[in-house]
């Protein structure tokens, strides 16, 4: 006789952001990932509980991996930043916490929700088309012939991350290497259609970062180093040719069936004959490089090596892409027919490269290939595992730079700049926009400066150290007071704002942020400055993060109610 | 998924973990290392531990800074196997400045730049007291040997080398180490140079003179190490003085500890059958096939996957014919025969019924051979190590292979077998091995690790070129000037901080702080120099505490003498160690006698305040894959 099992019913949440434990968790969130922004940013250790690996780090990609909630209305906003984070790289503490303080403004502001909703809309569209346009006061535009800006931003996504634990010095050097990898993987001959390079990771623990290093072509582990005959390596073009199909004279798959053999019938040396076959072939044809994915059959390495062919096997998928990239190769699938001449490819020369216990044999391209190789040492794991993350970071941020060719001021900067350009915005057309968006001239108000505020609270969110926030009254750039500091010498104290592109100066006015100050339009800062910008941003990254917050605290504010299977 | 929140501003439970953990390594620090059981409460099992790398792998550590702490103790060991002490020790003690500073009120970000800043100036002070070996040589290094390294002729034939160097930076000083080593070693090179050079002795000793101020208390270990490096040289053809990656291990129990000896090439364990057939082959030009894998008929390289659902059928029945491994057996046999090889070194393991086959041929077979020793093996005889022993021809053989029995250890017990030394006439490329023996079982593992220590200690400093004066010199200098960078800034408040006032962006506000974080620091490095000197067993905590405070004050200001002078306070425990009856005031003992590795020690330093760093900057922990109704309990959990 079965039993029966009682299902036990759904469970409704009504109204989920007046719901106690779901604001309580969402405050959590904000808490954990305000802590973790910025340069001066907490770490968090992130383990499981049956001690497992540890991991430190304030990026939020790793961390918001982590954070997997029992509510699914915070799933909601996490796969949302996860989402955006995994699209672009970068930004995704500062969508998170826009995110989040948003939906806390909204609430605070005890507008109704629509209201809430087409505001934002509005407010966001203001904020697109400000920083797309010309005159916008927060943007650099990025120059090709320089280095200079890229460095910047490299250097300020790399110094962001504390958990790399680098001193400046050795900030600086990685940020140069994420340039020039970056600069490797442009190509230069742009004959029909350019495709990006890859830049791949090598890390080596244990060592100091300025052993840090990127080469142009590929770097591949050779444990069985002791197989190279250092007189094949040098000077001379190779032909090449890849094996993406197992050479180990194994049978392929069989599927689930049996196979009935004859007991006389030795498979292994049928298949390791036809490998020898394919070896002859290959040596005819003036291959000097043998590259296979998978495992070589000894027999068929010792054959080729004695044929003065270099092997390399087990090469792994990822970098197999690249290598047929640098040399020009096409992977020859099967072992069964002819390799076709265009399959084959060249690569420069081989050199033997040592970085601490690694032995690597250095791939060079025979011309313009756009793959290069980063080196990266660390003293431990955890913090190179971090470095490993903020690298690949930077390089896709490098990379945005080719889609739209500027950076906006980091540091806080833009973000005031942007609350206060909003705030005058605002003034100036709330008759219009009341009347379009159908609220009242209160409501529109009411909701800009919730936005607002929400913009200069994840600038205020850089600062951990409760020191005070504030803006200035001419650009609006974000500056921090220390908490000790008497008020009187203010001008002293401040030095630079955030982005380092404004100096404090007697005439000057400042604010505390979230304070009511006179509304005005923020100038850009003037072309004859001396000072060169320390922080910049991704400007298409952060872009797509200010709309990834509005819309996701848009679609978390239109929620009425969460259903939930508990079966 | 949770996440808790550890950090109460003041107390820093991370910190104070790092702090608590670091206090294990307080009696490991210094040449006086005492042993520490760990017993394992389930199984009943214990090991005795010298090291804080094996103390901290014995341990269980579960917490997450435990974790980090291991994990970087781990690699750092890996790479330099020696300074894991110092390195918890500092990390401790910086910890302990670091959670000072917080009940001061000190922001981490004022914390974290003026340690970075205070270790800027350590490193400087390692760059500045660093001693080339080169000079060292001529001049410093042979104390002992004062009367010929004055002798004129020595003079004569070393300043002008000397005064080419600077022009010549690099593999030259290595060089020179290494050009004495032949010429001292092989008169035959009968130039006027060499002849003159090898009537004096103290050219040759300089590795063992480098050797004995690394020793740091292992005398018999480094003796051992520098044994192995006159080895290697005798039969070095490239200028390498010691090569740490061509010599290796074998440890023997039961034998007494005075045994342990350098023999060259390598050392395998064989039982009673085959040694009869190494008593066979001694004294001759052996020749040797090297197999990179199992020498079995089943056995298949490395990614084959075996085809599974296979059925063998036959149409008649044949009783008569021969297993697959027979057929396997005889085509190896036969292969073996006809190439005449005599020994087979294998990698993995060799079938019985191969041994015993080959046993019967007085074929040599030896398992479980080290890859870098097949490795060094090919090199020396010019085999190429093959997978199967089907793919055996004649240029993958090698020659001049020699084997020899070193004892037979099996007396009563066949199982422990005989030692049979394996070595190839005329080049050994260096492959040398260190036979590692003690009474007491328990006692061997620490025996290796010193054994490594030493010879890693040794590598270093070849590969640096320079020494730090040890025995604390460096660290009280380091005081020093982390002291007098304190007090310049209680000097000077309204000035930017100092030296490193150049490297600051002229905008960046000095930090007020400074000075208290460099005096913290300051006192994790005392903390230090006093535990070593308690640890010697000559001073109490007290006393070292008094004598370092005392020392520093009399020669405060004046940098350069704090070390000369310091090391003969030190050096009164260093003589009582080695037991030999020296005074503190006899002040003919030689200047510093103990130095450490450069490269080392700035390693370690960065690393013990990377850590705390790390620790530092955290301020949660997040737990994933806990359940809500077995942890809720735990009141400091907070669950998303």
């Amino acid at each position: 006789m079965s039993r029966v099992v009682k299902k036990s019913p759904s469970v409704c949440t009504d109204l989920p952001l007046d719901n106690t434990d779901i604001c309580n968790k969402l405050s959590l969130l904000k808490q954990l990932l305000i802590s973790c922004f910025g340069p001066a940013g907490r770490l968090k250790q992130i383990h499981n509980n049956i001690g497992g690996r540890v991991i430190s780090t304030s990026t939020s990609s790793v961390l918001l991996s982590a954070l997997s909630s029992s509510q699914p209305f915070i799933n909601l906003i996490r796969t949302s930043v996860l989402n955006h984070v995994s699209r672009f790289n970068d930004c995704g503490l500062f969508t998170a916490i826009l995110c989040l303080t948003l939906l806390e403004q909204a609430k605070q502001s005890g507008l109704r929700r629509n209201v809430s909703i087409i505001v934002n809309k509005h407010l966001l569209g203001l904020c697109t088309s400000y920083l797309q346009g010309q005159n916008c006061g927060c943007k650099v535009k990025l120059d090709f012939c320089s280095s200079q800006y890229f460095i910047t931003l490299a250097f300020s996504v790399i110094s962001s991350k504390p958990a790399c634990v680098l001193t400046e010095p050795e900030a600086l050097h990685i940020s140069k290497l994420a340039v020039q990898a970056f600069l490797l993987t442009v190509p230069c001959n742009n004959t029909g259609v350019a495709r990006l390079g890859k830049t791949l990771t090598v890390c080596v623990e244990g060592h100091p970062v300025l052993d840090s290093a990127v080469f142009p072509g590929l770097l591949v582990d050779m444990p069985d180093i002791f197989f190279l005959n250092a007189e094949n390596l040098h000077g001379r073009s190779l032909c090449t040719v890849l094996f993406s199909a197992s050479l180990a004279g194994d049978l392929c798959e069989l599927g689930d069936g049996n196979i009935e053999l004859h007991g006389d019938a030795d498979t292994d040396s049928q298949i390791l004959d036809q490998l020898l076959e394919l070896g002859k072939q290959v040596v005819q044809d003036g291959v000097n490089l043998f590259v296979c994915q998978k495992v070589i059959h000894p027999v068929l390495q010792q054959y080729l090596r004695g044929q003065s062919v270099t092997v390399i096997e087990r090469l792994g998928i990822s970098l197999m892409e690249s290598l047929s990239q640098l040399a020009g190769a096409q992977p020859v699938a099967t072992l069964h027919t002819r390799i076709p001449p265009k399959a084959y490819g060249k690569v420069k020369e081989l050199t033997i490269k040592q970085f601490g216990s690694k032995t690597m044999l250095h791939i060079h391209p025979s011309g313009e290939s756009a793959i290069c190789t980063m080196i990266l040492c660390h003293r431990n794991d955890t913090m190179l595992s971090e470095l490993k993350v903020v690298c690949q970071k930077t390089e896709h941020v490098l990379r945005l730079t080719l889609r739209e060719p500027c950076a906006l001021m980091g540091g806080g900067c833009t973000e005031t700049h942007l609350a206060a350009y909003i705030r005058n915005k605002c003034i100036k057309e709330v008759i219009e926009s009341a009347s379009l968006l159908g609220c009242s001239q209160t409501e529109y108000l009411l909701g800009a400066e919730g936005f607002c505020r929400s913009l200069e609270s994840v600038a205020a969110a850089l600062d951990h150290k409760c020191g005070n926030s504030l803006t200035d009254l001419t650009h609006a750039h974000y500056w921090t007071l220390p908490a000790d500091v008497v008020e009187d010498h203010m001008e002293n104290s401040l030095g630079v704002c955030g982005c380092g592109l404004v100096e404090s100066c007697p005439s000057k006015k400042w604010t505390y942020l979230n304070t009511k100050y006179p509304e005005f339009s923020p100038a850009p800062v003037s072309k004859g400055t001396h000072l060169q910008v320390r922080v910049l941003d991704s400007f298409t990254s952060k872009l797509s993060g200010l709309q990834v917050a509005v819309e996701t605290a848009n679609l978390a504010l239109d929620v009425q109610y969460i259903i939930q299977d508990t079966n | 998924m949770l996440g808790s929140t550890i950090i109460n501003h003041r107390q820093h439970v991370g910190l104070q973990k790092l702090s608590a953990l670091a206090e294990i390594t307080r009696s490991s620090l210094g040449p006086n290392k005492n042993y520490k059981f760990i017993q394992d409460d389930t199984t009943g099992e214990s090991t005795l531990v010298c090291s804080c790398f094996r103390i901290l792998e014995s341990l269980e550590l579960t917490c997450s800074v435990g974790q980090v702490v291991y994990e970087t103790i781990e690699t750092h060991h890996r790479v330099y196997n020696t300074g894991s002490g110092c390195l918890l020790f500092l990390a401790g003690a910086w910890s302990h400045a670091a959670l000072e500073c917080l009940h001061r009120g000190i922001s981490v970000r004022h914390i974290i730049s003026a340690m970075s800043e205070g270790m800027e100036i350590c490193l400087n002070v390692c760059r500045q007291c660093s001693i080339s070996i080169k000079r060292r040589e001529v001049s410093e290094l042979c104390p002992f040997n004062v009367s010929t390294v004055k002798d004129s002729h020595a003079h004569q034939q070393l300043t002008p080398r000397a005064s080419e160097r600077p022009f010549n930076l690099g593999p030259q000083k290595k060089l020179k180490l290494s050009r004495h080593f032949r010429e001292s070693e092989s008169p035959s090179i009968s130039t006027i140079h060499a002849s003159q050079l090898c009537s004096y002795e103290p050219f040759f000793p300089d590795i063992a003179h480098i050797a004995e101020t690394l020793s740091h208390g292992c005398t018999d270990a480094m003796n051992l190490v520098v044994k192995a490096s006159q080895m290697q040289s005798e039969c070095n053809q490239q200028d390498i003085a010691f090569d740490v990656t061509k010599v290796v291990t074998c440890v023997l129990p039961g034998l007494v500890e005075e045994q342990a000896t350098v023999l060259p090439g390598c050392v395998v364990l064989v039982p009673a059958e085959q040694a009869s057939v190494a008593h066979h082959l001694k004294e001759q030009h052996l020749k040797v096939a090297l197999i990179h894998g199992d020498l079995a008929a089943t056995y298949r390289h490395l990614g084959y996957n075996r085809p599974k659902g296979i059925q063998s059928v036959s149409d008649r029945l044949d009783l008569s014919r021969l297993s697959k491994e027979d057929t396997w057996m005889e085509k190896v046999v036969t292969l073996l025969l006809n190439l005449e090889v005599n020994v087979i070194l294998v990698s993995g393991v060799a079938s019985e019924k191969v041994i015993e086959c080959c046993w019967r041929r007085n074929i040599l077979v030896v398992e479980k051979v080290k890859a870098s020793i097949l490795k060094a093996f090919a090199v020396s005889t010019g085999a190429i190590p093959v997978t199967y022993a089907t793919q055996l021809s004649k240029h993958c053989v090698g020659t001049g292979l020699k084997v020899s029995i070193w004892r037979d250890l099996s007396n009563n017990d066949r199982k422990r077998g005989t030692a049979v030394n394996i070595t190839t006439d005329g080049l050994n490329c260096g492959l040398v091995t260190v036979i590692l023996t003690s009474s007491v079982h328990a006692k061997l593992q620490t025996l290796e690790d010193q054994f490594w220590a030493c010879a890693y200690r040794l590598h270093w400093a070849l590969k640096d070129k320079a020494l730090l004066p040890g025995a604390g010199v460096t660290e009280m200098v380091c005081i020093q000037h982390l002291q007098n960078e304190a007090e310049h800034d209680i000097r000077n408040p309204t000035e930017s901080n100092g030296v490193s006032s150049q490297q600051n962006k002229p905008r960046t506000p000095a930090n007020p702080y400074r000075d208290v974080v460099l005096t913290l620091m300051a006192d994790g490095l005392k903390d230090y120099i006093c535990t070593v000197m308690v640890n010697t067993g000559v001073f109490s905590k007290v006393g070292a505490r008094a004598a370092v405070i005392q020392h520093l004050q009399d020669y405060h200001g004046t940098v350069g003498d704090v070390a000369a002078k310091f090391s003969q306070l030190f050096l009164h425990t260093d003589t009582c160690y080695n037991a030999t009856p020296t005074s503190v005031e006899s002040s003919e003992t030689p200047a510093i006698k103990t130095y450490d590795n450069l490269c080392v020690k700035q390693e370690v330093w960065r690393k013990a305040l990377d850590l705390v760093f790390l620790v530092l900057q955290t301020d949660a922990e997040v737990i994933t894959g806990v359940d809500r109704k077995t942890n809720g309990a735990q009141e400091d959990l907070m669950f998303l």
